[in-house]
């Protein structure tokens, strides 16, 4: 046929095509890759570098604050503040010698026999003491620190000052600190989706005429809107009263955690 | 704090906003709210948490839940004084102050008194004599204990007193005071009211106690309605003014010297300002119309009241003479009762009619931001806490022919809207004023039959009457 004899016969109107073909995927190819190296260009060629001219700025922590625990246990020795206890070494035990040396049957003086004591008793371990309140008979806040609970949600509370035994000193005037604060603390200001949370650690001063200052988060509980709460409720107090007037220090820092559970 | 801005930061918290960031912006936002009332807040955490809302209340039964909401009330033992001297006088002296004592204690609101009949037989009259065991075992379980001794020489009187943690036997004492003062019932009551406000302030967190407060209120028992004055346990009742027609409404200044009251003159009510350390009346402009409520602002310098002078009845300020006046509020109903913030100075709640019945609106001090906060019934005369986070209002919730309830006193947490209903006994109860400590209420109660003055603790425990004669009403609690 005509027609098809005709195609055949006209080789240059499908090398026109292809060029454009060659062209244009040239085009895409060289596309991809100038798209590659242009938007790579901030992290590929920095990574691990640091940065060069622009670079940024890192400060390195001595400690990094790790989340808190998930399982919280209410045992007060056992949060994650430094307590007053000490541990104690283990007594060591004589070191028994395990040879007895041989009697030299030439020398002229008999070494004395040896004895052993068949048993050594270890050393008698201090008898630990219970650390059980009976009911209705709790004394002073004993150590440090103390708890208490309002509606589900928990708060405790560490002092530190006054050579570490401001809690027991003036038990009176922890417990002042612990009702103030605890009557401060305004859950309706949490988010009403939030059930429970990590526990949030807040640290303040307390200077001599009672005021709390320095108010600081220790440790976030990852929900803005309570460690919000936490920090107002000791910032809404204007006064605890003046520190015990025969305390020496100038100030005494507490540190008070929240739990909050609905 | 404004509760607009409040949910806005709430909102910006929920967006998971960078903590130090949200802490920056509330620390500029919001002024630091002054210590708060326990029990009050606790109980209205409390409803919310069991679901029994307060509007549930009006029905006949009740139940206020008290157990596990937080801190318990410290158990406070306060021995009777020991007699030093022989002396004929001493035994009666030494009652009245053992009395004032327990009764300034047990009106604090933050003891758990321990009965008398369980302590000890031996008293102790100075730390030597305290045994230990005695007092912080059961039956006393104590954990303080007030101890002294009182001695009556000539016309003079001695007494030692201290507080004793006795259950902390390593370092027990707290206090330890001695006064001197007449050998008169007055004097033996004042040093009890000394050593019962110094406890309250250790043991209270630095609150200073109500012994010394005053309570101001209208009486007709001279024939007149005249301005009255009394202790704050309703003893030394005395008449202030005498102008022989109808005083209303006293407000005693912060500083405790003018009281400003709105009382008829031939032609108008006006507002008077009286000097209680001149025993008279000071000048303060006259506006013509009907003026009424005046309330002074935390810093004694201004007054605002409500005034008809431009026709509708309005919310004015002027300074302490009446001079330099500006209006607040302007038309659409009548504006009255205003009350400032105590804490902050910058906020006025009033009571407007311009929706119909009486709400309770809050305003900036200058007029600005007009809010409401009552959303239904009948709510008058608000009172502002000492600590800015309370209004205590007279609210007939359900008001209307045959509805159930009364006119009672509420207390409403500003920033959350919050309420709780304090008196449910019955009778029409009005006109809350809050006492220095921010630990009680006095109010106007029709309750025994006419109407009288009464007191209670914030949280609506520890009612008591202290008026019995005549017709009283409209308390006002001194500032200090």
């Amino acid at each position: 046929m005509q027609a098809n004899a005709d195609i055949f016969t006209e080789p240059n109107e499908l090398g026109k095509p292809l060029v454009y073909s060659v062209v244009f995927h040239a085009t895409v190819v060289g596309l991809i890759f100038a798209a590659g190296t242009i938007l790579s260009r901030g992290t590929g060629s920095g990574w691990g570098a640091g940065g060069g001219g622009e670079a940024m700025g890192v400060t390195m922590v001595s400690t990094v604050p790790l989340p808190a625990p998930q399982t919280e246990t209410q045992n007060v020795l056992a949060n994650d503040s430094k307590g007053l206890t000490k541990s104690q070494p283990e007594p060591k035990a004589m070191e028994q010698p395990d040879a007895i040396p041989i009697p030299d049957k030439t020398s002229k003086v008999k070494p004395k026999p040896v004895t052993t004591a068949s048993k050594q008793k270890p050393a008698a371990q201090p008898a630990e003491e219970t650390n059980e309140v009976p009911f209705g008979q709790g004394g002073p806040v004993s150590g440090p620190y103390g708890t208490f609970s309002s509606g589900g949600a928990k708060g405790g509370f560490g002092f530190q000052g006054g050579g570490g035994d401001f809690g027991s000193a003036y038990a009176w005037y922890v417990r002042v600190v612990q009702q103030k604060v605890s009557q401060n603390w305004l859950k309706y200001e949490i988010d009403p989706n939030i059930h429970q949370a990590n526990r949030v650690y807040v640290q303040f001063d307390i200077t001599r005429n009672g005021q709390p200052t320095n108010v600081q988060l220790e440790q976030s509980s990852g929900v803005p809107s309570l460690d919000q709460s936490a920090i107002r409720a000791i910032q809404r107090i204007d006064t605890f009263g003046p520190l015990p007037s025969d305390y020496s220090g100038s100030k005494v820092t507490v540190e008070f955690w929240f739990d909050f559970k609905r | 704090m404004h509760p607009v801005r409040q949910s806005f930061l709430v909102r910006r918290y929920s967006q998971n906003v960078n903590v130090a960031d949200a802490r920056r912006v509330e620390a500029t936002a919001s002024p630091r709210d002054a210590a708060r009332i326990v029990f009050v807040f606790l109980l209205v955490v409390g409803f919310a948490v069991i679901g029994l809302g307060p509007s549930a209340a009006h029905a006949q039964d009740w139940i206020r839940t008290g157990t596990g909401l937080g801190v318990e009330k410290v158990r406070l033992a306060a021995s009777d004084f020991k007699a030093t001297t022989q002396d004929p006088n001493t035994p009666g002296l030494l009652k009245a102050f053992n009395d004032t004592l327990w009764n300034d204690l047990d009106n604090a609101g933050i003891f758990e008194m321990v009965s008398k009949s369980f302590y000890p037989t031996d008293v102790p009259g100075n730390p030597s004599e305290v045994h230990f065991d005695a007092w912080s075992t059961p039956p006393p379980n104590a954990s303080m204990l007030a101890f002294g001794d009182f001695g009556a020489t000539g016309n003079s009187l001695l007494v030692h007193g201290w507080l004793y943690d006795v259950k902390n036997v390593g370092s027990p004492q707290v206090l330890g005071k001695q006064y001197t003062d007449a050998a008169t019932q007055d004097g033996a009551r004042t040093i009890a009211h000394k050593f019962a406000d110094e406890i309250i302030f250790r043991l209270g967190g630095g609150v200073p106690g109500i012994a010394e407060s005053k309570i101001y209120f209208v009486s007709d028992r001279g024939g007149h309605k005249e301005i009255w004055a009394m202790d704050y346990d309703g003893s030394n009742q005395h008449q202030v003014t005498h102008i022989g027609s109808i005083s209303l409404s006293p407000r005693i200044s912060p500083d405790g010297t003018r009281l400003a009251f709105s009382s008829l003159t031939k032609t108008s009510w006006e507002i008077m300002v009286y000097s209680v350390e001149l025993n008279r009346l000071v000048s303060f402009a006259r506006n013509g119309g009907t003026n009424l409520s005046p309330t002074w602002a935390p810093d004694g310098a201004r007054v605002a009241f409500s005034s008809s002078r431009g026709g509708e009845s309005n919310i004015y300020i002027a300074d302490a003479t009446g001079g330099n006046l500006h209006r607040l509020t302007t038309g659409r109903g009548p504006d009255v009762g205003p009350t400032f913030n105590r804490k902050t100075g910058a906020q006025i709640a009033f009571v407007s009619g311009r929706t119909g019945l009486p709400q309770i609106y809050t305003m900036e001090a200058d007029g600005t931001n007009v809010q409401r906060v009552t959303d239904q019934g009948y709510a008058v005369s608000p009172s502002w806490s000492p600590n800015g986070q309370f209004l205590a209002l007279a609210w007939f919730r359900k008001y209307g022919p045959g509805a159930p309830g009364a006119n009672d006193i509420c207390l409403m947490d500003i920033a959350s809207k919050q309420w709780v209903q304090l008196t449910h006994d019955g009778g029409r109860n009005d006109f809350p004023s809050w006492s220095p400590d921010g630990r009680h209420i006095v109010f106007q109660s029709s309750r025994s039959g006419s109407e009288q003055i009464w007191t209670m603790l914030a949280d609506g425990t520890k009612v008591q009457q202290l008026t019995f004669s005549g017709r009283n009403s409209q308390p006002n609690w001194s500032w200090k």
